[in-house]
C-alpha cells in the first residue's frame, strides 16, 4: 500500500527527480545577490553566526527530510531560508518542532528564526514579528471520490471531520462556521487536531477523518502519495501570507532580513526556487511586516 | 517487507537510538540522585524537610511529563537557564522519575527487617555503617525488579522529548513518515528498535538479579561478598550438630550462698538509677532502680508488659528514658564527657566502646550474610578488626556454639535454635562485659530451646560473663542465674538469690505469677 513515488525513490538510491532537485539547489545557493555584501557591511553582527531556524518539518515541499538523506532538511522554505542567511553571511541551523511549539521555541529564544510555512496572522504577531514572501492557496484533501461533497471552508463542512494541526489558522475558521451549520439546521463541523501533516493525512485513510484543509502544495503531495486514495476537492484562498517570523526584541534581525528578502526577491531568486519546488511563481508576495498593533 | 527493512537498517533512524538512550541515561542517573535525596528526607522524620519532599512529589508526579518538558525547554530560558534541547530532556525526565524512584528506595529501606537495624546498632554500628553494610545491600535487592520497570518506563518516556527537538528516534521516525508517506514501515520499524532497546534493559535486570541472588553459590564473592569462602565438608545432620552436653557440676545449696556473697563483693557493672520511661502516655519503667555486680547472671522475670525488654534496651541504650541514669562500668550513659546528650553517630560509638551486648528474641541476623560473616564482619565495620582476624575470631566462636560446619549458611537456611547460637556467637564476638538476653528461646520451638540454653549455661559458667536475661524459663534461670528479679508494672517487686525467689516467694505479686508459670512442678529438684 506504501508503493507510492517516494517509496521507489527511496529504493532507487538516486532518483532522476532528485538529481533534478539537487541542480537546482545548487543553483540557488550560488545566486546570491550583488545587495548582500553591501547588506554584510550594515549588519556585520549577524556575520559568521550559527543562527537556529525553528521547523516543523512535515510539510514536504516546503520542509521536510530529505528521504534520501534523512540527516538534511529539504524544501522550499529551506532553501529561502538558506539564501537570507547566505545573503547576510550567518549559518543555519535547524530545530525541528511541532507547529504550535514554533512560536513558543522562538520567544524562549530557543531558535533565532522561524522560516516553516506559517501563516502571518495578527494573533501570532502578538508572539513574533513576521516578514511576509509568500500568497496563501489552501487546498480542500479528501478521501477519493470526495464522499462528503465538501467544496472548501463552508456549510458544506457542517457534520463533516476535519483534521487539522494543533496551532493552525484553518482551526477557528473552521470553528467559525458553527453559527452558520445551526441556522441551516445542520450539526456543526468537527475539527480533530494533531500535530504533524502525516497524521492529518492517515487520519483521512482511516476515516477518521472527512477533510484536511491545508497549504494546496502540501495537499497535492498528499495526493501524489495517495493518488488511489485521496484527492484535492477544491481550493481555497485565504486572507493571510505566509511569514518569517523573528523575534520582537531584535528589529535589526528583522530589518535586516526583510532587506535581504527584498534583494532575493529582486533578483529573482525566489521565483526560481518557486519553480523548483513546483509551487506557481503567482505565490509570490511582496515582503511586509506584519507586528503587533 | 523490503521497506521495513530498509528503514530498520536506515542509519538516520539508528543514530537516533544514541540520543533516546542518552536521554534515558541522563533522566535516570538525573532521577537516581534526586530520587535519593527525596527518599532521605523522606525517611529523615525532620518535618520540613519531609514536608519539601512530599510537596515536591505532589507537583512532579502530578503533572505529565511533556508539560515539564516544554517548561524545561521553553520556560527557563526566560530567569536566564538556557539548556540544549538533550540538556532540557534529561533535567525534566530526571524530575520526573525522581519521585517514582524515591518511593522504589523508600520501601526498598522500609521492607528491611527493623530487627536487623535494631542489632545493627546494638552491635555499634553508626547509621551510615548500617545503611551501607546492613539496609543498602538488602534493599537494592529487593528494589532491582521495581527499578528495572522504572528504566523501561524513563526509556519509552524519552520518546516524548521528541516534542521539544531532541533528535531521538521517535522524532525521527514521524519526521521521516512525513517525508516519505510511509508511514507504517517506518512505525513498525522504530517500534522494533524500541523493543530490542526495552529487551536489553529485561536481560540486564535478570542478569543484575541473577549476579545478587544469595542463594546462588556462584555469588560468593560477588556484590557485597568479601571474598569467596572455602568450601566446607558438610557433616551429616543430626545430633553432632548439637553443641556438647554440659554436666553440671555438683552445685549445692552452701556452694551457691557463697557464690551469692562472694558476688554482691564485687563492682558494680550496670548501675541502673530512678529510670522512668513512657511510651506515649503508658509508663513502662516507673522510677526503676537495680545494681548489678560483675560476673552475675540476673534473671528478669515478669509478666509482658512489665517493662523487662525496655529495660535491656535502654541498658544498651537503644531506647531513650526521660528521667534517671544508667552507668555501666561507672560510665553515664548517653552524655559526652562535657555533660551534653550525645548524637546518634556519638550514641553508636559509645554502644561498640561500652561492651553491652545484645541476644534478641527473633535473632535478628542479618539476612543477607553467612553465619560467619554475621560474626565477622561487624568486627571489621565497627572495631576496625582485619578481616582474617575477624574470620577466625568467628570461626571460633561457630565452634564453641557447635556450628562451625554451618559457618556459610545463610541465616534463612538454618534453624531457630541454630540462628540464636549464631547471634549468641555475634554478640559474644567483640569480647562484652555485659551480655542481655530478651526472651532469647521464645521464639524458638520446644524441641529447639535446649540447644540454646546449654550455650548460655555455658557462657554462665565458664565465662563467668555478667549477664541478664530476661526469660520465661523458670527452670533454666534456677539453675543458672545467680539472682531473680521480679518485674511488676516497670518497678522492681522482688529481688534475690534465684532459688530462694523461685520457691519461696516474698511478695504476692510474684507468688502469682511463680504458680500461673507453673513454678511448683518445674522446681522440684533442690540442688
Amino acid at each position: 500500500m506504501q508503493r507510492n513515488l517516494v517509496g521507489r525513490l527511496s529504493r532507487a538510491g538516486v532518483g532522476a527527480l532528485c538529481a533534478v532537485l539537487f541542480a537546482f539547489a545548487g543553483q540557488a545557493h550560488a545566486a546570491a545577490p550583488a545587495e548582500c555584501s553591501a547588506l554584510q557591511a550594515k549588519y556585520p553582527q549577524f556575520k559568521g553566526k550559527t543562527l537556529t531556524n525553528a521547523i516543523n518539518p512535515h510539510t514536504p515541499g516546503y520542509e521536510a527530510l530529505d528521504p534520501n538523506d534523512p540527516s538534511k532538511y529539504i524544501g522550499f522554505d529551506i532553501d529561502l531560508g538558506e539564501l537570507i542567511a547566505q545573503c547576510l553571511g550567518f549559518t543555519m541551523a535547524y530545530k525541528p518542532v511541532t507547529f504550535a511549539a514554533l512560536l513558543t521555541t522562538l520567544q524562549s529564544g530557543q531558535a533565532d528564526i522561524v522560516i516553516s510555512d506559517i501563516y502571518a496572522t495578527e494573533e501570532r504577531a502578538k508572539a513574533a514579528d513576521f516578514i511576509t514572501y509568500s500568497k496563501v492557496f489552501d487546498g480542500v484533501l479528501v478521501a477519493k471520490g470526495n464522499p462528503k461533497k465538501i467544496t472548501g471552508i463552508n456549510t458544506s463542512m457542517c457534520g463533516t471531520t476535519a483534521a487539522e494541526n494543533t496551532g493552525y489558522v484553518e482551526v477557528p475558521l473552521i470553528q467559525a462556521l458553527a453559527p452558520q451549520c445551526k441556522s441551516a439546521g445542520k450539526p456543526e463541523a468537527t475539527v480533530q487536531l494533531y500535530d504533524n501533516n502525516a497524521n492529518c493525512i492517515q487520519a483521512i485513510l482511516a476515516g477518521r477523518a472527512d477533510t484536511y484543509i491545508n497549504d494546496v502544495n502540501t495537499v497535492d503531495q498528499a495526493v501524489k502519495a495517495y493518488p488511489d486514495k485521496l484527492e484535492k476537492a477544491t481550493a481555497v484562498t485565504l486572507p493571510y501570507f505566509v511569514g518569517i517570523g523573528v523575534p520582537k526584541d531584535k528589529p535589526d534581525f528583522r530589518d535586516a532580513v526583510m532587506a535581504a528578502l527584498v534583494a532575493i526577491q529582486k533578483s529573482g531568486a525566489q521565483s526560481e526556487l518557486l519553480k523548483k519546488w513546483g509551487l506557481g511563481v503567482e505565490n509570490l508576495a511582496t515582503p511586509q511586516l506584519v507586528v503587533a498593533r | 517487507m523490503d521497506l521495513f527493512l530498509h528503514y530498520l537498517g536506515l542509519p538516520y533512524l539508528l543514530d537516533g537510538i544514541r540520543f533516546t538512550i542518552t536521554v534515558t541515561l541522563l533522566g535516570l542517573a538525573g532521577g537516581l540522585v534526586l530520587g535519593l535525596v527525596l527518599a532521605a528526607m523522606q525517611l529523615s522524620r525532620i518535618g520540613p524537610l519531609a514536608a519539601i519532599a512530599r510537596g515536591y512529589t505532589v507537583i512532579f508526579r502530578g503533572t505529565p511529563l511533556i508539560l515539564q518538558l516544554v517548561f524545561a525547554y521553553d520556560a527557563l530560558p526566560h530567569i536566564g537557564i538556557k539548556l540544549s534541547a538533550i540538556g532540557a530532556a534529561g533535567l525534566a525526565l530526571a524530575a520526573n522519575e525522581a519521585p517514582f524512584i524515591a518511593e522504589i528506595f523508600r520501601s526498598g529501606v522500609l521492607g528491611v527487617d527493623r530487627g536487623q537495624t535494631l542489632a545493627g546498632q546494638a552491635l555499634g554500628m553508626t547509621p551510615s555503617v548500617l545503611m551501607r553494610r546492613i539496609i543498602a545491600p538488602q534493599a537494592l535487592r529487593s528494589m532491582i525488579p521495581a527499578l528495572g520497570n522504572e528504566t523501561v518506563s524513563a526509556l519509552k518516556n524519552s520518546s516524548l522529548a521528541s516534542v521539544i527537538s531532541v533528535g531521538e528516534l521517535t522524532l525521527r521516525s514521524t519526521q521521516l513518515a512525513s517525508s516519505t508517506f510511509d508511514f507504517f514501515s517506518i512505525f513498525f520499524a522504530s517500534g522494533l528498535l524500541y523493543l530490542c532497546l526495552t529487551g536489553a534493559i529485561a536481560a540486564i535486570q535478570l542478569m543484575i538479579e541473577r549476579a545478587l541472588d544469595l542463594d546462588r553459590a556462584s555469588t560468593r564473592g560477588g556484590f557485597w561478598r568479601r571474598r569467596r569462602s572455602p568450601p566446607v565438608p558438610t557433616k551429616p545432620a543430626g545430633p553432632t550438630d548439637l553443641p556438647p552436653v554440659f554436666v553440671p557440676a555438683p552445685v549445692t545449696l552452701g556452694d551457691r550462698a557463697r557464690r551469692y556473697d562472694a558476688l554482691s563483693r564485687n563492682s558494680t557493672a550496670v548501675q541502673i538509677n530512678g529510670v522512668h520511661k513512657h511510651y506515649a502516655e503508658q509508663p513502662v519503667l516507673n522510677g526503676f532502680d537495680l545494681d548489678i555486680r560483675s560476673g552475675e547472671v540476673v534473671a528478669l522475670l515478669g509478666p509482658s508488659g512489665s517493662g523487662k525488654s525496655t529495660l535491656l534496651r535502654c541498658i544498651n541504650h537503644l531506647e531513650q528514658w526521660e528521667e534517671g541514669e544508667i552507668r555501666v562500668g561507672g560510665r553515664r550513659l548517653g552524655f559526652r564527657d562535657d555533660g551534653r546528650r550525645m548524637n546518634p553517630r556519638e550514641l553508636a560509638k559509645e554502644r561498640a566502646s561500652l561492651g553491652v551486648a545484645m541476644v534478641f528474641q527473633q535473632f535478628n541476623l542479618f539476612g543477607h550474610l553467612t553465619a560467619r560473616e554475621n560474626i565477622a564482619l561487624p568486627l571489621v565495620w565497627v572495631h576496625g578488626a582485619t578481616l582474617a582476624d575477624a574470620e577466625r575470631r568467628a570461626d571460633a566462636l561457630l565452634e564453641r556454639v557447635g556450628l562451625a560446619h554451618r559457618a556459610d549458611a545463610l541465616p534463612r537456611h538454618l534453624s531457630g535454635g541454630q540462628q540464636q547460637r549464631v547471634a549468641i556467637a555475634r554478640a559474644l564476638a567483640p569480647n562484652p562485659r555485659v551480655l542481655l538476653l530478651d526472651e532469647p528461646t521464645s521464639a524458638l520451638d520446644p524441641e529447639l530451646v535446649g540447644e540454646v540454653l546449654e550455650v548460655i549455661r555455658r557462657l554462665a559458667l565458664d565465662d563467668g560473663l555478667t549477664m541478664i536475661i530476661s526469660t520465661h524459663q523458670l527452670r533454666f534461670a534456677d539453675e543458672v542465674a545467680d539472682r531473680v528479679v521480679f518485674l511488676s508494672g516497670g518497678t522492681v517487686v522482688e529481688d534475690g538469690p534465684a532459688h530462694q525467689v523461685l520457691t519461696r516467694p516474698h511478695h504476692p505479686l510474684t507468688a502469682r505469677f511463680l504458680n500461673v508459670m507453673g513454678a511448683g512442678s518445674a522446681l522440684e529438684t533442690v540442688h
